[in-house]
């Protein structure tokens, strides 16, 4: 009976001084500047200027210099098309090639349209006509916008050629002989091909990771630098339990986390008009996950920082490369096996695959079972390592606080002694 | 520099990216991503087809299933990108000359994979027709050349200057690798400046320079420079000479182009501390900017397509400047005045200094490290 009241003491004990650590650490985090600024105005600010930068999604009239040295219908009829499409203008006519060489080298046109003198006659002669297409491969969107419009508008000229070199009678005979195989593209995700509903999702998790491992890491410098022997666990009767430091702070973390995570994967893409198809059940199943790991992984690493500024150092660099090993540029199918094994030690990984396919493909928690696993084995993995850091911390504190108790007892008795002596 | 963490960030680190980038996109191009097929017809016909698309290079036949929605199901699992769609009665469809239409579905969502594929469906969805045509065409005792020139009277011939593997390694290592050094950097320099105020060597510091700032600093930052330069020059020699990327620009544009990018980014950390004299605002200010750049540098999204606010916004930049040095310069070999506004921005950028020396020394001199 004894022994019982005893444990239900102790947990209640361990409850109390949780919530004393959570208390106090949600004090450090709005009064220190330098976590603010990372826990709060980056991921409220950031986003917004992300999707600011992303927000055309696509490249239009992309400017294309014409070298027309055919001067004829067919060429005419190919420059005005090209013209008119969606995704490029027609900038400059040039009267030779060097010209148009030097408007890209100014920036001034992206892509070159050649057409030989022989282009119209080639064609009169039944005889295939081939024309130049120069691109400026400085930048893969411009070069994709205008080979593609080129192709687009050659075989919508070429199928008029066609027709009025068969001998059809119906306008249905037409079609069958310029397309006997009809086809239907379906950009079936994604659909309008914009840069930034491509982007952006994995950016805004990314976010939420880098700015809460700056944040922790900041928390656990300051504590550090602020504390008499440099360690990271205070000394004090509420700190005595792994437990309860390693719950108190994540909890408080957790509690931030969740509004911004709520403000990062819902607000945000409503006010730039993201694809969003995620439910809310859905996003609180992964995002519990990820949260958790993160602010695990974080307070993990956060013991490896003696100043509170190395922080900025390790974490800041890494975020790029994060992003790549997510498969959100690079495929994934392609990313090499070492590359891909050292991506799953990042939460950010998983979040990022996890979250674009809620988010931009409508899929649902069990599409992205393996994801919110891998999430999950990471929060335990990283939680344990927390308590075994944690552990370490304690250790070298009361070692640290002994030591000064040992130090000052033989200063005692060596003060004494003298005094003894004088006193002989 | 005792500090272990110099020796991370200048020499460790930046090897590890270049690393990082370049052999992550070793291949160049994306090949073989798994794409699956639904045929329902399943004849001779439409089974070549799919032979034929899995021949591409980039492309990788790796499932077949039953319906639309079992596949649409496997690209929103990630086990496929795109799926092309074959109906029951295409083949029939072909002979009577009825025009069956195929489908294919690719996913945006990596935009890499959803537009190469894009371009195989597209063209063996094309090439199902032509074959057709070339078999009718053939039967009426046409010659090859005049299939060729009545199936396509006008043909592309595209040039992709400089770089004609489309490969995405010589278009993105070679701007993001910068980018990460010069975040690098950024964050160095207003670091070791405000490290001496936090440990209180500053005033030692300033007066073995004779208190006056520009020795002090000078002083502090040649190593560094020294440093960084070496490992941006060996960063060059390895992509253009070992790796072999274009670069018809020449050794000096690319020596020019790896000091300027040193030296702005060095005088851009001096002054975001000279402005804000506190170690943990400056950094977050140059961390800040520096991410940010790699957005606005326009080396992925073109900046001509931002918003018009964003675009003029960009100069402001180092790596916005850097990229189109590279890119005027070193990849398409056009001659240094076309990039003058870049150059004299960056030259600009390292001169800002100039402006907050009087604030740094009297940081120096009088502050007091605030946590």
């Amino acid at each position: 009976m004894e022994k019982n009241e005893g444990l239900l003491n102790k947990i209640l004990n361990g409850l109390r001084d949780m919530c004393y650590i959570w208390a106090k650490e949600m004090r450090s985090t709005i009064t220190d500047e330098g976590v603010l600024i990372f826990f709060i105005l980056v991921p409220l600010g950031y986003p917004l200027l992300y999707s600011w930068i992303y927000n055309n999604e696509v490249v239009r009239e992309v400017p294309v210099a014409i070298v027309d040295q055919s001067h004829s219908q067919t060429s005419r009829e190919f420059i005005r098309e090209v013209d008119a499409s969606p995704d490029t203008k027609v900038a400059y006519y040039c009267n030779s090639i060097e010209e148009a060489k030097d408007l890209i080298g100014k920036q001034k046109v992206h892509g070159v349209l050649y057409f030989p003198k022989d282009f119209a006659t080639k064609l009169f002669r039944s005889e295939q006509a081939h024309m130049s297409l120069y691109c400026d491969m400085s930048l893969m969107l411009t070069y994709k916008a205008i080979y593609q419009t080129a192709q687009t508008v050659a075989s919508k000229i070429n199928s008029n050629i066609q027709i009025s070199k068969s001998k059809d009678y119906t306008n249905r005979d037409d079609e069958i002989t310029t397309k006997p195989l009809d086809f239907v593209e379906v950009p079936i995700f994604n659909s309008t091909g914009g840069y930034g509903n491509a982007i952006i999702p994995g950016v805004l998790i990314l976010i939420l990771q880098q700015t809460l491992m700056l944040g922790i890491g900041l928390g656990a410098g300051t504590a550090r630098e602020s504390n008499r022997y440099k360690d990271l666990v205070p000394i004090s009767r509420h700190y005595i339990g792994i437990f309860r430091i390693v719950l108190g702070k994540s909890m408080c973390y957790f509690m931030i986390y969740s509004i911004m995570a709520a403000y990062i994967t819902m607000c945000v893409p409503r006010f730039f008009n993201y694809t969003m198809l995620a439910s809310g059940i859905d996003l609180v199943g992964l995002m519990v996950p990820f949260l958790s790991s993160v602010i695990f992984f974080g307070m993990a690493l956060s013991c490896l920082v003696r100043y509170r500024e190395n922080v900025m150092l390790l974490v800041i660099f890494t975020s790029v490369p994060l992003l790549f090993m997510s498969g959100i540029s690079w495929p994934q199918a392609d990313i090499p096996g070492v590359w891909q094994a050292i991506s799953y030690i990042f939460p950010s990984t998983f979040g990022i695959r996890g979250f674009l396919r809620i988010s931009s493909m409508g899929g649902t928690l069990s599409d992205i079972q393996p994801e919110v696993t891998a999430l999950w084995i990471q929060t335990i993995v990283y939680l344990f390592l927390t308590c075994a850091v944690y552990r370490f911390q304690i250790n070298n504190t009361r070692k640290h606080a002994y030591d000064k108790i040992e130090n000052l007892k033989k200063k005692a008795i060596e003060a004494k002694n003298k005094n003894k002596k004088t006193e002989e | 520099m005792k500090n272990p963490i110099y020796g991370f960030c200048m020499v460790i680190f930046p090897i590890f990216v270049v690393y990082f980038f370049t052999s992550l996109m070793n291949n160049g191009l994306p090949t073989d991503m798994p794409v699956g097929v639904v045929d329902l017809d399943n004849t001779a016909t439409t089974r070549s087809m799919i032979r034929h698309l899995d021949a591409f290079q980039t492309t990788k036949v790796v499932a077949e299933y039953n319906n639309v929605n079992e596949a649409r199901q496997a690209i929103q699992e990630n086990k496929i990108y795109a799926f092309l769609y074959i109906p029951r009665g295409t083949t029939d469809g072909l002979m009577t000359s009825s025009q069956p239409k195929i489908s294919f579905y690719y996913s945006n969502v990596t935009l890499v994979a959803g537009s190469m594929l894009f371009r195989d469906l597209k063209t063996i969805s094309s090439l199902g027709s032509a074959s057709v045509g070339k078999t009718k065409l053939s039967s009426f005792g046409k010659t090859d050349d005049e299939i060729k020139t009545f199936l396509q009277p006008i043909a592309i011939d595209l040039h992709m200057i400089g770089n004609p593997w489309s490969n995405y390694n010589i278009y993105l290592s070679t701007v993001m690798v910068p980018g990460i050094l010069m975040l690098f950097i950024f964050l160095l320099t207003p670091y070791s400046i405000g490290t001496e105020l936090k440990f209180k060597r500053s005033k030692k510091w300033f007066a073995m320079a004779g208190n006056n700032p520009w020795i002090a600093i000078t002083g502090k930052l040649l190593p560094q420079f020294m440093i960084f330069l070496t490992i941006f020059y060996i960063f060059e020699f390895y992509i253009y000479y070992i790796l072999g990327f274009p670069h018809p620009g020449g050794v000096f544009t690319m020596l020019l182009l790896g000091f300027l990018a040193v030296v702005s980014a060095q005088g851009f950390g001096v002054f975001a501390f000279g402005l804000m004299p506190s170690l943990r605002m400056s950094m977050s200010i140059c961390s800040l900017w520096a991410v940010v750049s790699f957005s606005t540098s326009g080396a992925t999204y073109p900046a001509f397509s931002m918003n018009p606010i964003i675009q003029e916004l960009t100069n402001l930049f180092p790596l916005r400047h850097y990229y189109m040095i590279y890119q005027i310069n070193i990849f398409n070999g056009y001659p240094l005045m076309d990039a003058w506004f870049s150059i004299s921005a960056l030259i600009l950028f390292a001169l800002l200094p100039i402006f907050v020396m009087g604030n740094i020394k009297r940081a120096m001199l009088l502050y007091v490290y605030i946590p």
